[in-house]
């Protein structure tokens, strides 16, 4: 039987607790079973501690990881994998327990903690995560402090409070690092969770299905702008353009090979399409700069105001002016946007572009046909036709409501003559039929509309409930013109939002009265703190990738080459580990020494630097008798000071801030006199 | 070339850290490397860093820096448990020639903070951990190998530590100027060389002899415990040492020219073992070298001079 390390008494807590923690979220995510792996080795090793139980055999131990490594393969069905792999990691952990023998084994198991602390981050990217690994990794570097200090004189508060202050200490360092690294593209392809579902606006929309996306409050992408932001009633944040109909369903049009060439161009690569030169050159006051931080959708599209330009790497602009991204969405993901909404749209029109955005299903809808073609040879002008509808909608008995009935073959003119009750795409989809019919161009536009400021953050949030469809029509002499069907039925949903637009209605929001909660002062303003810190914690870490680092050393050092970049580490290096380096090293006293102790040590400090060997403890009186014999005069300087503090310190007056400066003052003489010599 | 690199090393290592009775490892004196251990901490940050980039999640990073900087901060750390400590030479525990004996040295805080998990060693000896407390000193006796008789250079004092995080190892190698005494290693065997010296009678009035009992005095601290007379301490009456007188007789001299057969080497220990078996048999005796005359006497003092004496004898050594 092998000899049993005994791990140092004060550093047992720290070392169950660090194995206890840092396993604990890995049990959330991995199999049940392995927080009860966790909880048995630790218990178990606490009773060899405490000498109630044998160290296990090696037939033991290897059975036991034997069945701990087929537990893993049976619930994952592999081994390999990070989630799999992670889990083999934490029961190792565990296991290592039941085999400390040497120092060298709890040393293994603090590096092994370090290890799965780590991993937590594979599944918990939140701010409070990061907290909980923050405390953890304290307690892990106390147990290692604690393994480093075998006599027995150890206590275990001291190891955590070193441990908190090395890690204070690291944190200004790691900032540094973290800031100015390079953040290098990854080495090889890792797939993390391929099965999250897709959110937000789809690529199509058929009557209901916007209504459906309404009821969730999930957040669908944040927004920061760098001066005002447009008012409410502004903020149509565009997504898609969808163009074909079917007679039920809207889609996007044209997405081929053709669209890639010709309508879509990413800034930056290759040189600029003619469309794309003539919007640079008509860009107008007044502009709007902001960045958008996205959930993922699983999606490419971008939302934006009209008409956006962005630099952002990756993310390019089709021709019906909105942002795309190469790549599907499938993490945060952080573009910059500066729009110019007054800019004029497509003064001329290509006679494709004029073809896609009239055609209309052959056979449907025939009564809206009937009243489009009769109000249009009534009115005098475009507009005067449109205003006719909307004037029409907001007048009759129509309804802005989220369970709209349903609808058979001819959706719009059941809508528009039978049900008048019907969500933003009914709307959308209402008005551009009855401008198509007529000859008007004209496309059903989708994305989001409004957005709730966050007063802490600065920032807006638009949720899956904002959501929204909306008309874009194309008139001689004025290009594209956005009209809201849904202003004209509802005008609070644009003014105020959806609960107050739904309320007017006469109809509940989603769920029923507890949706209100969250309208009570308290709620809000925690629901805005914790938004917030999550927004902040994506932008500043999470989010902060390649283009966020290019943009801040951009701001400190002008120009980003790696010479500079090399600089700025070396100077932030000496900036920072200087002074705690002076900070570590240089503090000279121990905590808890009053001022008269420390007057005392620095008088020792002064005789010791005149090379005589005094010991602390030794009284005033009798430093002045070792200094008589070496320096005389010098003596007698120190006689007054050894008088005057002992009778501060002993006597019955306490010393005040004058008695400290006297002392300090007879304290240079005996300096000066010993120097002297 | 290793000889002389070693030489050149013992050089520069002497320039750097002279030989005091008393040093304070400071800047000069303090060497600093990672261990092994913290090789692998490195390693483990570096792989975390790779796996950061790979799977783009800057947490996993940022927790590689923070596990970068921990090690930063643990240099300073581990210099300063180290720094300002002063290590002064103390007493020292003789021993045979071929055994061990002890150097004693005192671990001063010499600043007002915690110096912990200091390990000290002479090289060959035994390693001894301890901490000291702000304005505290500990002193420690260390064993090293005593390879001849003498005074036995013990070489460079090894004190490190890897408080707190066991990533580095700070140490310094201190030459205290300390000896320790090592005492011929014991031949046994042989008659007593021993002469009667009657020449000496009279000049000599020990005071602890062996044979006839004399009287009572107080005890005084050297004396022998087995000259104690303990019955009387039994019945209360305070530790006191009985006295006798020595018979002419019975006073021994150790001497050298009774060995003629011996190299002089050997005559020592036979000298030496004939010291312990004399002091065993509580007879007094004395000890005649060329050069050296020492009173016959009794008791663990006298032995110690004794053998001091046989220790140094012909080595130039005369204190």
């Amino acid at each position: 039987m092998a000899r049993v390390y005994q791990v140092p008494r004060h550093a047992m807590l720290w070392m169950m607790l660090a194995v206890i923690l840092a396993g604990l979220p890995h049990v959330i995510t991995g199999p049940a079973w392995l927080g009860g792996l966790l909880v048995g080795a630790v218990l178990w090793r606490w009773l060899i501690h405490r000498g109630r139980l044998r160290m296990p055999r090696r037939a033991v131990r290897l059975a036991l990881l034997g069945a701990m490594v087929g537990g893993i393969f049976y619930h994952f069905g592999t081994l390999f994998g990070p989630t799999a792999g992670v889990s083999l990691l934490v029961g190792a952990f565990a296991l290592k327990l039941l085999e400390l023998f040497r120092l060298r084994d709890a040393y293994v198991v603090i590096v092994l903690g370090y290890f799965v602390l780590a991993t937590t981050f594979l599944h918990q990217r939140g701010a409070l995560a990061a907290l909980y690994v923050l405390v953890v990794l304290a307690v892990v570097t106390a147990a290692l402090i604690g393994i480093n200090q075998p006599e027995s004189g150890g206590r275990a508060r001291d190891h955590i409070k070193l441990a908190g202050v090395m890690l204070l200490q690291s944190l200004p360092l790691t900032v540094l690092l973290f800031l100015i690294m390079p953040r290098i593209a990854p080495l090889w392809s890792m797939e993390a969770d391929e099965s999250r579902a897709r959110t937000g606006m789809s690529d199509s929309m058929a009557p209901g299905e916007v209504s459906d996306l309404s009821q969730s409050d999930e957040l669908a992408f944040r927004v920061t702008f760098e001066d005002e932001a447009p008012p409410r009633a502004q903020r149509y944040w565009r997504g898609m353009t969808y163009t074909r109909f079917d007679g039920r369903r809207w889609r996007q049009g044209g997405l081929g090979e053709s669209w890639r060439t010709r309508d879509l161009f990413f800034p930056g690569r290759g040189s600029p399409p003619q469309w794309w030169e003539q919007w640079r050159d008509q860009r107008a006051r007044p502009t709007y700069t902001y960045q958008v931080v996205m959930e993922p959708s699983r999606r490419r599209w971008l939302y934006a105001l009209a008409v956006p330009f962005s630099e952002t790497e990756d993310v390019g602009v089709a021709r019906d002016f909105r942002l795309l991204r190469e790549k599907e969405i499938d993490s945060t993901f952080a573009y910059r946007v500066t729009s110019y909404p007054e800019m004029p749209r497509d003064y001329r029109l290509t006679e494709r572009q004029r073809q896609r955005n009239l055609q209309l299903p052959a056979g449907f809808n025939p009564r809206t046909r009937a009243r489009a073609e009769q109000w249009r040879s009534d009115a005098a002008t475009d507009q005067a036709y449109i205003q006719r509808i909307l004037d029409w909608l907001g007048r009759e008995q129509f309804y802005y409501t989220l369970q709209p009935p349903e609808l058979g073959r001819n959706t719009v003119d059941e809508f528009l003559f039978d049900t008048r009750r019907g969500f933003c795409e009914h709307y959308a989809s209402a008005l551009t039929f009855m401008l198509r019919a007529v000859d008007i161009p004209a496309r059903v536009v989708a994305g989001y509309h409004g957005g709730e400021a966050n007063p802490l953050g600065d920032h807006l949030r638009v949720r899956q409930r904002d959501a929204h469809a909306w008309v874009e029509a194309w008139l001689p002499g004025q290009g594209w013109v956005r009209f809201d069907p849904t202003a004209a039925v509802a005008p609070s949903r644009i003014e105020y939002g959806l609960d107050r637009a739904l309320e007017e209605q006469g109809s509940q929001g989603a769920g029923g009265v507890l949706d209100n909660l969250d309208q009570l002062p308290l709620i809000l303003q925690m629901g805005y703190l914790s938004d917030y810190v999550e927004f902040a914690w994506y932008k500043w870490v999470l989010g902060y990738d390649q283009g966020a680092r290019l943009e801040l050393l951009t701001d400190w050092l002008g120009k980003v080459n790696p010479v500079r970049v090399g600089l700025a580490l070396t100077a932030g290096l000496v900036i920072i580990v200087l002074p705690l380096a002076a900070w570590i090293l240089l503090q000279r006293r121990a905590p808890g020494l009053s001022v008269w102790q420390r007057e005392y040590w620095r008088m020792l400090d002064l005789l010791r630097g005149e090379g005589m060997r005094v010991h602390p403890g030794v009284a005033p009186r009798d430093l002045v008798e070792r200094v008589a014999r070496r320096n005389p005069s010098a003596a007698e300087a120190l006689q007054t000071w050894s008088r005057d503090y002992e009778r501060l310190v002993y006597g019955p007056h306490p010393g005040d801030r004058a008695a400290q400066q006297r002392l300090r003052r007879e304290r240079r003489v005996v300096r000066r006199a010993l120097r002297r010599r | 070339m290793r000889a002389r690199l070693r030489q050149w090393y013992a050089r520069w290592l002497r320039r750097r850290i002279p030989p005091a009775q008393r040093v304070a490892l400071d800047r000069r004196r303090i060497f600093i490397f990672p261990t092994g251990y913290g090789f692998l901490f490195l390693a483990i940050a570096a792989m975390l860093f790779i796996g950061g980039i790979n799977y783009e999640n800057n947490l996993i990073m940022a927790f590689s820096f923070l596990l970068t900087s921990l090690f930063v901060m643990a240099i300073f750390h581990t210099y300063r448990n180290l720094s300002g400590v002063v290590l002064r030479a103390g007493g020292q525990e003789p021993g045979f020639a071929g055994g061990r004996g002890s150097l004693e040295v005192v671990v001063d805080a010499g600043d007002r903070r915690w110096h912990r998990s200091l390990w000290l060693r002479w090289p060959g000896g035994h390693q001894r951990e301890l901490s000291v407390g702000p304005g505290e000193e500990i002193s420690t006796l260390l064993d090293l190998p005593l390879p001849r008789r003498g005074r036995v250079d013990p070489n460079r004092l090894r004190i490190h530590s890897r408080y707190p995080l066991g990533l580095l190892r700070a140490w310094s190698l201190v030459d205290l100027d300390h000896r320790c005494l090592a005492w011929p290693r014991p031949l046994p065997g042989g008659a007593c060389p021993a002469s009667g010296g009657s020449t000496d009678q009279g000049q000599r009035n020990a005071d602890a002899g062996s044979d006839d009992f004399r009287g009572l005095r107080a005890y005084v601290r050297g004396d022998s415990l087995r000259l104690v007379d303990w019955k009387a301490y039994a019945r209360g009456q305070g530790l006191n040492t009985k006295l006798f007188s020595d018979p002419v007789e019975g006073r021994r001299w150790l001497d050298w020219d009774q060995l003629p057969e011996l190299a002089p080497e050997y005559r020592l220990q036979r000298l030496a073992w004939w010291v312990l078996e004399l002091d065993r048999q509580n007879t007094a005796y004395g000890l005649l070298l060329p050069g050296v005359v020492l009173d016959p006497g009794q008791g663990p003092n006298h032995r110690r001079a004794i053998l001091e004496a046989l220790a140094l004898y012909g080595l130039g050594e005369g204190d």
